[in-house]
Formats: C-alpha cells, sequence, structure tokens
C-alpha cells in the first residue's frame, strides 16, 4: 500500500467530483417569457417558462417587473399552470421615467420552495403613441421585500450554459491540471539541463507527454461544448486558435524525440524545446487572449472567471476536480516513467 | 518538392471537404438535437465520456509498448 495512498486519493476525489457534480441540482431559472414586448397602457399577461421551477407546489409565485434599481412595479400575483409554466398579469402604466423610447425590463420571481431568481431583459416595454411623457409614478410602489433564499446547494443557472455548467468541473479542471503537468514537465527539463541525469529526461518527456494528452482532450471536449451552446464546433475566437497553436508546438515536442535514436543528444534537444515551448505558451494562453474579446471567461471584455460562472458553490467541485486530474496525470506520467526506464535498463545492458 | 506538393493537395481536399460538409451537418442536424434536451445534460456526458476515451486510448498503447518490451525481453533471455 505504500506509495499508493495519492493515487487511491486521486480516484476517490475524481468520484467525488462526478457524482457531486452530476447530483447536486440547478437554480431555477427562466427560459422564455411571452410575449417579450409589449407596450405602456396596457393589461399584458405574460407566460413564463421556467427551468427547475415548482411552481405549483412551491406556493404563492410573486413576480415584479423591475426598469432599475428605484423603479419597479407592485409585483402581480401569479397563476401556476404547470410546474414550469406562470401566467403573470399587469396593468402596465401610462408612461415610464426615462427619455428612451424602448427600456428592457428585469423579471423577478419569489416563491417558498425556489426562492428568488431573475431574468434581466426579459420584457421589452415601448411608448405607445397615447404616452403622456416620463413619470415615475406607479413606479415607485413596487417594494421587493420578503424574499425566500431556501437552504441547500445548488449550482448557478446560466441563460446559455444550462446544464452544461457542470462541464467547468470537467473541461476546464483538465486545462488547470495539464498546466500544472507542463510544469512539473519543464521543471525536470530544466534539471536535465542542469544535472545531465538522464531520468530527468524521462521524467521531463512523461509528464509533457501526459499534458499533452491532457490539453488534445481539452480541445475536443472545448469543441463539444462550443457546439452546445456557442451553436459550433469550431470559433474564430481568439484562445480557441492559439491554444491550438500552443498545442501544434508542443506535438513538435513528440516528433523532435523521434527524430534521434541518440539518447543523450535527444535529451538535449528536447530539454531546450520543451522550455522553448513552455515559455511561448504562457503568451499564447493567458496573455493574447486577454488583449481582444474573447467568448471565454476571464479574457477580453469579460471579468475573471467568477460571480456567476464560478460560484462557491461550483468551487466545491472544481477545486478538487483539478487536484483529482492532477493527481491522475501524475499516475499516468508515473507510469510511463517506468516503462521508459526498464527499456533504458534493457537498452544499456544488451 | 513532390511530397510537399501531395501534403498540400491533401491539404486542399480536406479544407473542401470540411468546407461541404459542416455547413450541410450543421443545416441538418436533428440528430444532435437530443443532446439539447432536458437542460443540454448529454453534452455534460460526451464530455464526461470523450476524458474517459482519452485515458483509456493512453492505457492501450502504453499496454501495446509493455507487451513489446515483455517479448523483447523474453526473446533475449
Amino acid at each position: 500500500m505504500k506509495g499508493f495512498w495519492w493515487k487511491i486519493m486521486g480516484a476517490a476525489i475524481f468520484l467525488y467530483v462526478l457524482i457531486g457534480g452530476m447530483t447536486v441540482p440547478l437554480k431555477p431559472g427562466i427560459t422564455a417569457v411571452s410575449p417579450n414586448h409589449t407596450y405602456t397602457g396596457r393589461q399584458a399577461e405574460f407566460l413564463i417558462e421556467g427551468y427547475n421551477t415548482r411552481f405549483v407546489s412551491g406556493g404563492r409565485s410573486r413576480v415584479w417587473l423591475k426598469m432599475d434599481s428605484t423603479h419597479a412595479l407592485a409585483h402581480a400575483v401569479a397563476e401556476a399552470v404547470d410546474e414550469n409554466h406562470l401566467k403573470a398579469s399587469f396593468s402596465l402604466p401610462a408612461t415610464f421615467p426615462s427619455e428612451d423610447q424602448t427600456i428592457p425590463l428585469t423579471l423577478i420571481i419569489d416563491n417558498q420552495e425556489d426562492g428568488v431568481f431573475v431574468q434581466p431583459n426579459a420584457v421589452f416595454l415601448t411608448r405607445d403613441t397615447t404616452d403622456t411623457g416620463p413619470s415615475a409614478e406607479a413606479w415607485l410602489q413596487g417594494r421587493i421585500s420578503d424574499l425566500h433564499y431556501p437552504a441547500g446547494i445548488k449550482f448557478p443557472y446560466r441563460s446559455i450554459l444550462n446544464e452544461t455548467i457542470r462541464n467547468t468541473f470537467f473541461h476546464v479542471a483538465l486545462w488547470f491540471a495539464m498546466f500544472i503537468l507542463l510544469i512539473a514537465g519543464v521543471y525536470h527539463a530544466v534539471c536535465y539541463i542542469r544535472t545531465h541525469d538522464i531520468d530527468h529526461d524521462t521524467r521531463s518527456s512523461a509528464y509533457t507527454r501526459v499534458a499533452l494528452l491532457y490539453g488534445i482532450l481539452g480541445l475536443i471536449t472545448g469543441s463539444v461544448w462550443a457546439r452546445f451552446t456557442w451553436d459550433t464546433f469550431w470559433t474564430q475566437d481568439i484562445k480557441l486558435n492559439m491554444t491550438a497553436i500552443a498545442m501544434l508546438i508542443y506535438l513538435a515536442y513528440l516528433l523532435l524525440r523521434t527524430s534521434t535514436e541518440d539518447v543523450d543528444k535527444r535529451a538535449r534537444l528536447s530539454a531546450a524545446y520543451n522550455i522553448f515551448a513552455f515559455v511561448a505558451l504562457i503568451p499564447l494562453v493567458f496573455v493574447i487572449p486577454r488583449l481582444t474579446d474573447s467568448l471565454h471567461p476571464g479574457n477580453g471584455g469579460n471579468p475573471a472567471l467568477g460571480g456567476e460562472d464560478l460560484d462557491n458553490t461550483l468551487r466545491l467541485f472544481f477545486y478538487p476536480s483539478i487536484l483529482a486530474l492532477t493527481l491522475l496525470g501524475l499516475w499516468m506520467s508515473s507510469l510511463l516513467t517506468r516503462y521508459e526506464r526498464l527499456r533504458y535498463k534493457w537498452i544499456f545492458k544488451s | 518538392m513532390k511530397i510537399h506538393t501531395k501534403i498540400l493537395n491533401f491539404a486542399t481536399i480536406l479544407t473542401i471537404m470540411a468546407c461541404h460538409v459542416i455547413p450541410a451537418k450543421a443545416a441538418g442536424s436533428e440528430s444532435l438535437d437530443f443532446l439539447r434536451s432536458t437542460g443540454k445534460i448529454y453534452a455534460v456526458v460526451a464530455v464526461i465520456a470523450i476524458i474517459f476515451i482519452g485515458i483509456v486510448i493512453f492505457l492501450f498503447r502504453l499496454d501495446n509498448k509493455l507487451t513489446k518490451l515483455e517479448n523483447q525481453i523474453k526473446n533475449e533471455q
């Protein structure tokens, strides 16, 4: 059992991530509101379609239409059609306190079971021809209070992501683990250059190989994820293309290693190339995508990975997932290292 | 020179094929729509399956290499 504990730990943590990451439910969300466009001074009935909602068993649902932090309409008591459908009637005021022709309204729903959840820009309100001009009256009556916050962990609901937010534990963690393995690889490459001990070369190449496997899997899984969120397998997104280039640079590392039979020459060449590839990877993956716009969180005009994209409930599984994938990667590379050591032993003996 | 032309030709053919096949597939992708049902949970299942398959391929290749080395050592003795 000695020396096995971290392998078992890696497998156990990954099992925890798999089970927890797949069974924790998503928070309720709003998928559609119809009509999503209306005019002032009318009686409007909205049919709201929810996801993971309990409109029937959750008791009385209250619905607000909010304009901004100080202006909201008095809540309407909604009528549940079924667990996922809700009808809410509003008599819209004759005007709204804004100079714009059309304003977006945020829909807020609250009930005992689901708690409070919101959908920004759910309804667009346009000024009717009979509108008398901006006035805040009727928009100051909506007091959004007595909200429910049910206990228990739930992952955030994001409108395009839906359930695929769980891919954070697999696709994103895979990249983090890849990066840790690459650091291990480049560390041993430096060690080889300093000591000329062939064992460092063996370990360096094993870490880099497994990291490359993770990188390729990361590209494929990202492509599948993109198909169901961004509607295409491959986009012109800067991060995708730059990462693909980085992966090609590392593929050249594998080619380089097969190019010569001389063990010492190969070790020297690949150690130097490994350091070069790692140095090239940092601007390609971490710097360039941040300079332009990107669909990935944490790049371009987007805020860093955080907020609703990575809240504390997701962190409960995201960080363990990085640890588990790293341990599994170290396990795989230790198998490769042991194979290479055996082979060297046999080559040098004969 | 010759091998370069061959690679170039192959790359061109691949690109042309990709340009024709991928949009056609995207247009008639009802078969993929089940992956969107129930909040796209099957996209998560697909991602986990890909990672699993990748690790299995790695193990298979290592297994093959080990078998070869074992045979070499066995033949030597």
